[in-house]
C-alpha cells in the first residue's frame, strides 16, 4: 500500500451540553453541537454559503463569556463549556422566534413549506405559544421572480440565503435586499428576474420557510405525504445526488442531496424539473414472445427466458446492440456479458447533447453536454456513440443486422420501419412498446432506474448507487436481473439475484469495477480506479 | 404633571435673544440681505469644479442641481474625469459606488432603474447589487422630487422645540402632502432624522443647504426667498 | 463674529476658534499655531506617539469611550505590502449631537492634522474622512482645506520633507445613521449596504478593504493632535483620573442657551445645565434630561448632581455616550418623545438582525398607539419584554440603544404611560389577528 502522510489535526477539548468532546481547532460551535447530538436552530447559516450571523437564531451560552454567541460563526476554544439548551439560551431564542412571528402571516394551511418548515419546527420546539403583537401585520404580497420561482414576500424571514447563493455560488447576482430595517424586502433588479439562470431553483431548496417556492410544485403535494428516496439525477452525466420525492407512486419533485465530491448541495433546474418522463404510463407489463402465428403473446418469465436461451444457443454469429445511456451499469454490463458469451459483437448508444453550464461557485458541478446519466457506463462496457446531437439517428448498422439484435432501454422512436426484421433473434428489453419494438421476437419489460437498485457511472467516473422510489409496473424486472437469469440459463454463470451480485459480476467485464465492493458505495459513491493503485 | 396632558407642541415662549448660528451661509431666519453667493456658500468656498478638483475631494459634489433630467449623460466629459479621480482613491471599483451614485443623482436628480443600470455597467457590478445599495440610503431619491426638496428634522431635539409645527407649516405653505411633490413641481416636503444642528432648532435642509432656527412663522419667508 | 454662546467656565481647547472665519483657511490656521502638532509628530517615532496618546488617557469621543491610544496599539506590526488605514468617523448622526459638524466647519485644518498624526501613528499611508452626506457645507469647507493642505505639502508625498507619505480622501455618506457604527461605516466605505459586520475579526486585523484599520471620531483625532503637541501630562490637568481631558458637550432642547460647550470631564452636570446653559428658557422645572444622546437612559431632574464623566454616568445608571445633553422641561410629553426616538431607530435599523428589525418597528407601533390614547394594559409589559429581547442579542448595539429610552422612561415616568392608557382603555382598533382578540381587556 502506498505510504500516506497525514497531517496531524490540532484538536481542542470542550464540553457541550454536558458531553466532553475533542474537536478540530476552528470548528464552529454549531457543528460541534451536531457532533454531540444537539441541533442548534439556525436560518442564515448554510454550509455551502458564507455565514453572516444575522438571523440570531443560533445563540448559545458559553460559560465565562458575558454575551450569548452565535454558534454559526463562533469557533470552539480549548476548555469551552457550552450550553445550547440553557435557560438563557432558550429564553433568547424564544424571544427571537417571537420577533419572527410579529409580521409572519399564519399561512401554514396554504403554504407549501408546511411540514418541512424551519419556522414551524423551531417555534413548536422553542417558541411562545401565543404571540403578543396586537399590531396589524406588514403586507407585501407575492412576486413572480421568473423561472420556476415565486416569492411570497410576507413569509420571508430575511435570512438572505437566497441573495448569498446567487452572489457566491451562482455568481450571477440577481437578488438583493431592497430598503433597510423593517421595510427591507428581497427583490430582483425590477423586472429582470431570475430567467436564464439554470441554478435558480436552489434558492427554493435553501429557503427555510415558504417564501421562495417552486411554481412547478405549487400546491401539488404535502411534505408529510411524500416518500423520499436517495437516487441519482438521470438527466445528464454529472450524476447529482438527489432524492426522488414520491406520492401515489409518482415522482412529485426532485431535490438535491449533498455530496461534497459531486454536486455540493446543489443541482440545476434542467435536471430538477425533468422528471415527468419517469412517471410515464403505458408501460409494457408482461414478457411478450412472438408466436408461430407471428403475433406477440404475453407469457411467463420462465417461458420467455427459456425460449430466449434456446433461440440464442441455436443461432451463431455475432450480435449488435442499441443501448440507452439511461440504463444502469449493471444492465449494460450484463448485456455485454451476454453478448460476449454468444459470439461477441458491438453496439451503439444515442444521447441528446446540449450546452455545458458550469456552476461558477462550485465548478466541479455543471449541467453536462451529455444529457443522460450513464453515458460513461455505456462507453466502459464497449458501446460507442452514434447519431446526432438530438439523440436520434445512428441506427443503420442495427436496423438491418442479421444476427442477434439487442435493444436495451432505447425506445427506438425514430427507427425506420422494418427495423430489426432481418435479425435472427431480436430482443427488446425496454419500457414502451414502440412500433419498432413490435418487430422484436422477445419483448421483455424492464424497470427504469427509479424502480430498482443499481449504479450509474458519472462524468468523473464515479460509481453511484440509486434506490427504488417507485413500484415496478406489472411484471417488469430490472434488466440486470433478466440478463443475469438468462446468463445462468445459457450456462454461463450462477444466477444473479440481487443488485450486489450484479455489480460484483461487472468486475469480470471491466477490472476497475472489481476493485470496488458493493458495500463501499454507500450513499456517496466511489470513484472508479481509486483503489487500482492501492491494490498492487 | 396632570393625567391626560399631552404636552406642548410650540416652543418655549422666551427664545434666547441671539438665535444665530453664524455659519458661512448665515443660516438664520432672516436672510433677505444675503447674496445668492452667500446663501449658496460660494462666497467662501467658491464654485466647485464639475471635474471634482483635487482627486482627494473629487467624491464630494458641487450642488444638488435638482434638475430631474433622466436623459442627461453621466460618465462623459468632466464627470468621467471626476470618476477617474475617485477611482484612483480606492483599491476596488466597487468602493466608488456611493460617490458614483451621488454623481448620477446630481446630474439626473434621482436614481431610476435605467440610471442604476448605467452606474452598474460602468463599475462592472450587477444591477441588482446597485439597487440594493442605492435603496439602503435615504439621500438617494428613487423617484423624481420637486426642485426644492425640503427636509424637516422632527427628531427629539427639534421636536421639543416645535419641529412638528414647522413641518406642518411647510406642508401648508407649499400645499403638499408629506413626501408628495407639488403640482407646480417646485416643492417636496418630508420629515427626516437628526440633521446634526440640534442646538439651532428647528433645522431644515433644503437641497444641499441647512436652514436653522426656523419657526413656523419663518416658513413663508424661506419659501419666497427660494422662488 | 462671536459664536452663539460661550461661558467662562468652559475650557476651550478644541472649540477655541468656533465662530472665527479666518481659522478655516490654511493661512489663518498657521497664524493661530496650526500644523505645529503635525510637524512635531512626524519627527517623533510612531511608537512614541501611540504611547503618548495612551498615557494621556484620551478616550474615544464618538460615544464608546474606548481609549484611543489602546485602539492604535491594537494595530499589528506593519508588513510590507499590507496597507493600514485610518478612518475618521465624521458620520455624526446621533440625535442631539452636533459637535463634529462645528469642528469641521470652523477648524477643518485641525481635523486634517489629527488625521495625519493618527495615520502616521498606525503606519497608514491613506486616511479617509467618512462624512455624513447631509453635511454638504462642512464637506465643502473640509474639501477646500484639504486642497490647501495638499498644495502646501501637508498631505501627499514626503510631507514637509519628513519622508512620510499620507494621502487623505474625503468620502461622502448618503444618509444612514448605522454608518456611524464602526463596521457599518467600513462596509459603506467599500461601496456596500452599510450593514455592521460580525466581530471578530476586529477592524485592527481586517477592517477597510480587509486590511488593518483604526476608526476614530473627529473630536478624538483633534484632541490627539493637541496631546501630541503639548504632552500627555498637559492633558491630564483636566478631567478625572479615568475620564481625562475636556469634551465638547452638545446641548439642545429646553435650554436658554443651546449649543456646544467644552468643559473638563467630571464637571458637575447640574451646574452645567443651570449655570453654563442657563437652565430652561421660561424657568420651568426640568422633567428629564438625556445626558449622552438618544441611545442612553434618561435621567430625572433629581439625578443631575453627578459628574459629567464616564464612571459617574455609569454609576447613575446611564452613559456619557457622545455627550449630547437634551433637556426636557415639564411641558414635555415623554411618551411622544420616546415614540419619536424609537421611530428613529426603526427607521435607521439596517435590518440584518431579527430582534432589531422587528423589535424597533413593533415597539414604535405600540408607542404610537399609546400616544394616541389607545394603549392596553399589557402594553407596558410588552414594551419591557421587547426591550429585553432586543438587548445583547444582535451584531451591533442599535437595538440596545432603542431599548434604553423605553426601559428608562417606563421606569422613571411610568405614570405618564399609565395616564395615556386611562384616556381610552380597551379596544385597540382594526386589523387585529385572531390571537389578540382574546387578550383584550
Amino acid at each position: 500500500m502506498a505510504e500516506e502522510t497525514r497531517a496531524a489535526v490540532e484538536t481542542v477539548h470542550i464540553t457541550i451540553d454536558g458531553m466532553e468532546l475533542d474537536v478540530p481547532k476552528g470548528t464552529r460551535i454549531l457543528d460541534a453541537a451536531a457532533m454531540a447530538g444537539s441541533d442548534v436552530p439556525h436560518y442564515c447559516y448554510h454550509p455551502g454559503l458564507t455565514a453572516p450571523a444575522q438571523c440570531r437564531m443560533c445563540l448559545v451560552e458559553i460559560e465565562k463569556v458575558p454575551k450569548l454567541q452565535p454558534a454559526c460563526v463562533a469557533t470552539v476554544a480549548d476548555g469551552n463549556v457550552i450550553h445550547t439548551q440553557s435557560a438563557k439560551a432558550l429564553e433568547a431564542r424564544k424571544g427571537v422566534l417571537e420577533f419572527y412571528l410579529v409580521n409572519h402571516p399564519l399561512d401554514c394551511p396554504v403554504c407549501d413549506q408546511s411540514g418541512e418548515c424551519k419556522l414551524q419546527d423551531y417555534t413548536s420546539a422553542e417558541g411562545r405559544a401565543i404571540g403578543r403583537s396586537l399590531e396589524p401585520k406588514r403586507v407585501l404580497g407575492r412576486d413572480d421572480f421568473g423561472g420556476d420561482v415565486t416569492f411570497y414576500a410576507d413569509r420571508c424571514v430575511m435570512c438572505t440565503r437566497c441573495v448569498r447563493f446567487m452572489r457566491e455560488v451562482a455568481q450571477d447576482e440577481r437578488l438583493t435586499v431592497v430598503q433597510r430595517g423593517h421595510r427591507a424586502v428581497i427583490d430582483t433588479f425590477f423586472d429582470e428576474g431570475l430567467d436564464g439562470n439554470i441554478w435558480a431553483d436552489n434558492i427554493v431548496d435553501i429557503c427555510p420557510v415558504g417564501a421562495l417556492v417552486s411554481k412547478d410544485f405549487l400546491h401539488k403535494a404535502r411534505a408529510w405525504d411524500l416518500d423520499r428516496t436517495p437516487s441519482i439525477c438521470p438527466n445528464c452525466t454529472q450524476g447529482c445526488n438527489v432524492r426522488l420525492e414520491t406520492r401515489d407512486n409518482q415522482v412529485q419533485r426532485i431535490k438535491p442531496r449533498p455530496n461534497p465530491e459531486v454536486n455540493s448541495h446543489w443541482m440545476c433546474d434542467y435536471g430538477r424539473l425533468n422528471y415527468e418522463w419517469i412517471n410515464r404510463g403505458a408501460r409494457i407489463e408482461a414478457p411478450l414472445v412472438r408466436g408461430a402465428d407471428g403475433t406477440l403473446q404475453a407469457v411467463s418469465w420462465s417461458e420467455a427466458l427459456t425460449k430466449l436461451a434456446a433461440a440464442l444457443q441455436s443461432s451463431g454469429g455475432d450480435s449488435r446492440a442499441v443501448v440507452s445511456p439511461f440504463m444502469a451499469n449493471e444492465d449494460i454490463g450484463l448485456l455485454r456479458r451476454v453478448m460476449d458469451s454468444t459470439g461477441g459483437g458491438g453496439g451503439v448508444y444515442r444521447c441528446q447533447t446540449g450546452e455545458e453550464v458550469v456552476l461558477p461557485g462550485f465548478p466541479t458541478l455543471a449541467l453536462r453536454t451529455d444529457r443522460a446519466a450513464n453515458v460513461h457506463g455505456a462507453e466502459l462496457f464497449g458501446f460507442a456513440r452514434a447519431g446526432g446531437a438530438d439523440g436520434l439517428g445512428g441506427l443503420e448498422a442495427a436496423a438491418g443486422h442479421t444476427g442477434a439484435l439487442w435493444v436495451l432501454g432505447d425506445e427506438l422512436g425514430d427507427a425506420p420501419e422494418g427495423f430489426g426484421s432481418a435479425a435472427r433473434v431480436f430482443v427488446y428489453l425496454g419500457h414502451f412498446l414502440s412500433p419498432a419494438a413490435r418487430n422484436a421476437h422477445f419483448v421483455l419489460p424492464a424497470t427504469t432506474f427509479a424502480e430498482m437498485e443499481g449504479t450509474f457511472t458519472n462524468v468523473q467516473k464515479r460509481v453511484q448507487r440509486f434506490w427504488p422510489a417507485l413500484q415496478a409496473p406489472g411484471m417488469s424486472r430490472p434488466a440486470w436481473q433478466i440478463l443475469g437469469v438468462l446468463l445462468a440459463g445459457i450456462g454461463e454463470a450462477a444466477p444473479v439475484a440481487t443488485a450486489a451480485d450484479a455489480f460484483a459480476s461487472l468486475g469480470g467485464v471491466r477490472p476497475e469495477f472489481a476493485a470496488i465492493a458493493w458495500g463501499d458505495l454507500g450513499q456517496a459513491g466511489v470513484p472508479l480506479g481509486s483503489f487500482a493503485e492501492a491494490g498492487d | 404633571m396632570s393625567a391626560g396632558h399631552t404636552g406642548a407642541d410650540s416652543p418655549p415662549t422666551s427664545w434666547p435673544a441671539a438665535r444665530q448660528n453664524p455659519g458661512f451661509a448665515g443660516d438664520t431666519g432672516e436672510f433677505a440681505q444675503l447674496s445668492e453667493a452667500e446663501v449658496r456658500g460660494s462666497a467662501y468656498v467658491g464654485e466647485r469644479p464639475r471635474d471634482g478638483g483635487h482627486a482627494s475631494v473629487a467624491g464630494t459634489l458641487p450642488y444638488q442641481v435638482g434638475t430631474n433630467n433622466g436623459e442627461a449623460p453621466i460618465f462623459v466629459g468632466e464627470y468621467e474625469e471626476r470618476l477617474q479621480k475617485i477611482l484612483s482613491r480606492y483599491p476596488d471599483r466597487q468602493n466608488a459606488l456611493l460617490p458614483a451614485l451621488h454623481m448620477a443623482h446630481e446630474i439626473r436628480g434621482y436614481l431610476s432603474a435605467a440610471t442604476m443600470d448605467e452606474v452598474a455597467a460602468r463599475l462592472e457590478l450587477s444591477p441588482a447589487y446597485v439597487r440594493g445599495v442605492a435603496s439602503f440610503y435615504t439621500m438617494y431619491n428613487l423617484g423624481p422630487v420637486g426642485k426644492y426638496l425640503i427636509q424637516v428634522c422632527t427628531n427629539i431635539s427639534c421636536n421639543l422645540c416645535g419641529g412638528d409645527a414647522v413641518f406642518e407649516a411647510f406642508l401648508k405653505h407649499t400645499g403638499t402632502e408629506a413626501g408628495e411633490t407639488s403640482a407646480n413641481g417646485l416643492w417636496t416636503v418630508m420629515e427626516v432624522e437628526c440633521l446634526g444642528a440640534c442646538g439651532f432648532p428647528t433645522a431644515v435642509q433644503i437641497n444641499e443647504r441647512y436652514y436653522e432656527n426656523i419657526r413656523p412663522e419663518d416658513v413663508p419667508a424661506v419659501l419666497e426667498r427660494l422662488t | 463674529m462671536a459664536y452663539p454662546y460661550t461661558h467662562p467656565k468652559e475650557v476651550r481647547l478644541l472649540s477655541k476658534y468656533f465662530g472665527d472665519p479666518e481659522a478655516r483657511t490654511l493661512k489663518g490656521w498657521e497664524e493661530r499655531g496650526g500644523y505645529q502638532a503635525l510637524r512635531k509628530a512626524l519627527g517623533t517615532p510612531r511608537d512614541e506617539i501611540v504611547n503618548t496618546v495612551k498615557a494621556s488617557g484620551l478616550r474615544g469621543r464618538g460615544g464608546a469611550g474606548f481609549p484611543t491610544g489602546m485602539k492604535w496599539g491594537f494595530m499589528p506590526k506593519k508588513v510590507p505590502g499590507t496597507p493600514h488605514y485610518l478612518i475618521c468617523n465624521a458620520d455624526e448622526s446621533e440625535p442631539g449631537t452636533f459637535k463634529d459638524r462645528e469642528l469641521m466647519r470652523w477648524t477643518p485644518h485641525a481635523l486634517i492634522e489629527g488625521c495625519v498624526i493618527g495615520a502616521y501613528a498606525i503606519n497608514a499611508e491613506h486616511a479617509y474622512i467618512y462624512i455624513r452626506g447631509e453635511f454638504f457645507e462642512a464637506a465643502q469647507v473640509m474639501a477646500r482645506a484639504i486642497e490647501e493642505a495638499y498644495a502646501a505639502g501637508y498631505l501627499g508625498k514626503d510631507i514637509q520633507g519628513s519622508g512620510v507619505d499620507i494621502d487623505l480622501t474625503l468620502h461622502l455618506g448618503a444618509g444612514a445613521y448605522i454608518c456611524g457604527e464602526e463596521t457599518g461605516l467600513l462596509n459603506s466605505l467599500e461601496g456596500r449596504r452599510g450593514e455592521p459586520r460580525v466581530k471578530p475579526p476586529y477592524p485592527a486585523i481586517a477592517g477597510a478593504f480587509g486590511k488593518p484599520t483604526a476608526v476614530n471620531n473627529v473630536e478624538s483625532l483633534i484632541a490627539a493632535a493637541h496631546i501630541v503637541l503639548n504632552g500627555a501630562d498637559w492633558y491630564k490637568q483636566w478631567g478625572t483620573e479615568k475620564s481625562v481631558g475636556t469634551k465638547l458637550f452638545c446641548v439642545s432642547g429646553h435650554v436658554k442657551r443651546p449649543g456646544n460647550y467644552e468643559v473638563p470631564l467630571g464637571f458637575n452636570f447640574k451646574e452645567f445645565i443651570y449655570d453654563v446653559c442657563g437652565g430652561t428658557p421660561d424657568g420651568r422645572p426640568i422633567k428629564a434630561v438625556i445626558p449622552g444622546g438618544s441611545s442612553v437612559p434618561i435621567l430625572t431632574a433629581d439625578e443631575l448632581d453627578i459628574g459629567m464623566d464616564y464612571e459617574a454616568m455609569a454609576a447613575a445608571g446611564t452613559m456619557l455616550g457622545c455627550g449630547s445633553v437634551i433637556v426636557m422641561d415639564d411641558t414635555t410629553n415623554i411618551v411622544k418623545q420616546v415614540r419619536r426616538m424609537v421611530d428613529f431607530y426603526a427607521h435607521e435599523s439596517c435590518g440584518q438582525c431579527t430582534p432589531c428589525r422587528e423589535g424597533t418597528a413593533w415597539a414604535a407601533k405600540i408607542l404610537r398607539r399609546m400616544e394616541q390614547g389607545r394603549g392596553v394594559a399589557d402594553d407596558i409589559d410588552t414594551l419591557l419584554a421587547i426591550s429585553e429581547n432586543m438587548s445583547g442579542r444582535t451584531i451591533c448595539v442599535l437595538s440596545d440603544a432603542a431599548a434604553a429610552p423605553i426601559t428608562s422612561s417606563i421606569e422613571k415616568f411610568r405614570a405618564d404611560y399609565e395616564a395615556l392608557m386611562a384616556l381610552e382603555p380597551g379596544l385597540v382598533g382594526a386589523g387585529l389577528t385572531g390571537a389578540a382578540h382574546g387578550s383584550i381587556r
